[in-house]
């Protein structure tokens, strides 16, 4: 089996153990009321670390395990806007930010905030109006709170992100290869 | 291409409204991540508790103290309790009040307190399996908590009353009769009066509201659903704007009850 292919197995297994968490610790982690969100996170992580190809691939399979869960919105929704972040983040990250982990937070917070407006106003044009019907204030607490809970998971879910896409082409490329 | 991909599967599973492929996808996933979850869910249970405790610490030292008092109070009821609770059941009896009558119920777990934070949804472990059926009403001991949603066969999303696009109809003060709708999270039920030809209700804050199960209705009549928190009737309008408080709050919950009912 080839670096690559085992690379793709060992992001998929993260993904299902990611969604896993969601499902059932993160609604507990709510700080005024909001969980994190650790699929968009790891989307963010992908684009940061292995480009823009890999955040849109892997912003595409978490979003669309993501939307197995949620009966409120059509399958489809999640993966949409978490592709767009998760190739938006890489792209930002090849041609203007600089190679730095560090930066990883702040990509976090202002990328979350990013999915959150996204995935509602997408969810708006296509008819998913109940995703504004609770107001501006809490759109506004969601992205906030959100992005900061996902600034402070950055580091730790950046790390095994990295460690699960050891070998993978872009990783590779970027020069974030390996994590020891 | 991933865009247009995604594009195309919202639109089917738009379209379909949940019930197509997409719809037996989602149920068959849920299905095999449910032992799973039910798994994840135990073994971190402690951690989430955890977590729950200190960001609530100061909300649970006056609750504490609340609880304390509560039950002191309680302690010199104690002799005349059991009278005033065979004096319940024979009222309950005679009046045949329907939200403790025969209804079998499924009791659940919840197994995930809801996975986004747009989504007003728990999800249960019990599902088609258990007699579970989408669009049953689910209580808990103090009242609504809401409806299912959708099932897989061990699984069951349960939208809560709280959400946007859940209504229910309610009884007033005065024989009228009303639709109380969820406006978002931890936020009060907004109540539209339908009755116009008796006089408007007048509610009065902390009273009771129960489903009023007419025909037609979804749910089964006489289970509260919140107390009044507001009344008031704007400047030249006829009808009064009522809020409701949840009688519920589901965040405090660990089981629920699906009642095996559906509308005649």
């Amino acid at each position: 089996m080839s670096p690559h292919t085992k690379a793709r197995l060992r992001i998929a297994a993260l993904l299902v153990v990611a969604v896993l968490l969601q499902t059932t610790l993160a609604s507990d982690l709510r700080v005024f009321g909001v969980a994190p969100d650790l699929m968009v996170l790891l989307s963010i992580c992908a684009g940061m670390l292995g480009g823009p190809e890999a955040g849109a691939w892997v912003g595409f399979w978490s979003g669309l395990l993501m939307d197995m869960f949620l009966a409120s919105t059509p399958v489809g929704l999640s993966a949409l806007t978490y592709c767009l972040i998760g190739a938006a983040v890489g792209g930002l990250r090849s041609s203007v930010l600089a190679d730095r982990r560090s930066l990883l937070p702040a990509a976090a917070l202002v990328g979350t905030a990013a999915a959150v407006v996204l995935f509602v106003g997408a969810g708006d044009v296509l008819g998913q109006h109940q995703l504004i019907a609770a107001g501006r204030s809490w759109l506004i607490r969601v992205a906030v709170v959100e992005g900061m809970w996902n600034a402070v998971l950055a580091l730790p879910a950046g790390y095994l992100y990295a460690r699960a896409a050891r070998g993978s082409v872009g990783v590779e490329r970027l020069g974030v290869a390996d994590a020891r | 291409m991933l865009v247009l991909a995604a594009l195309t599967l919202v639109t089917i599973d738009a379209r379909s409204h949940g019930n197509g492929v997409l719809g037996d996808v989602r149920q068959k996933v849920s299905d095999v991540f449910a032992p799973l979850q039910r798994a994840t869910h135990a073994a971190l249970e402690p951690v989430g508790n955890f977590f729950t405790g200190a960001a609530e610490y100061g909300s649970l030292r006056q609750e504490n103290q609340r609880l304390r008092q509560q039950v002191a109070a309680l302690e010199a009821q104690g002799a005349t309790a059991a009278d005033a609770e065979q004096r319940a059941s024979q009222a309950l009896a005679e009046l045949n009040l329907p939200f403790a009558s025969n209804i079998p119920t499924v009791l659940s777990p919840i197994i995930d307190q809801g996975s986004s934070n747009f989504d007003n949804s728990i999800t249960i472990g019990r599902g088609t399996a258990s007699g579970v059926a989408p669009g049953e009403p689910v209580v808990a001991a103090g009242g609504l908590v809401g409806s299912v949603l959708a099932a897989s066969r061990d699984t069951a999303t349960v939208r809560l009353l709280t959400d946007p696009s859940f209504a229910v109809g309610v009884s007033l003060q005065g024989g009228n009769v009303g639709s109380a709708a969820g406006t978002g999270p931890s936020q009060p039920l907004r109540v539209t009066v339908d009755t116009t030809q008796l006089p408007p209700p007048v509610e009065k804050p902390g009273s009771l509201v129960l489903t009023s199960g007419l025909q037609m209705e979804k749910f089964p009549p006489g289970i509260p659903v919140g107390r009044v928190a507001k009344s008031v009737t704007p400047p030249g309008g006829s009808e009064p704007d009522i809020e409701i408080s949840p009688a519920v709050d589901p965040a405090g919950l660990f089981y629920v009850q699906v009642l095996l009912w559906s509308p005649a």
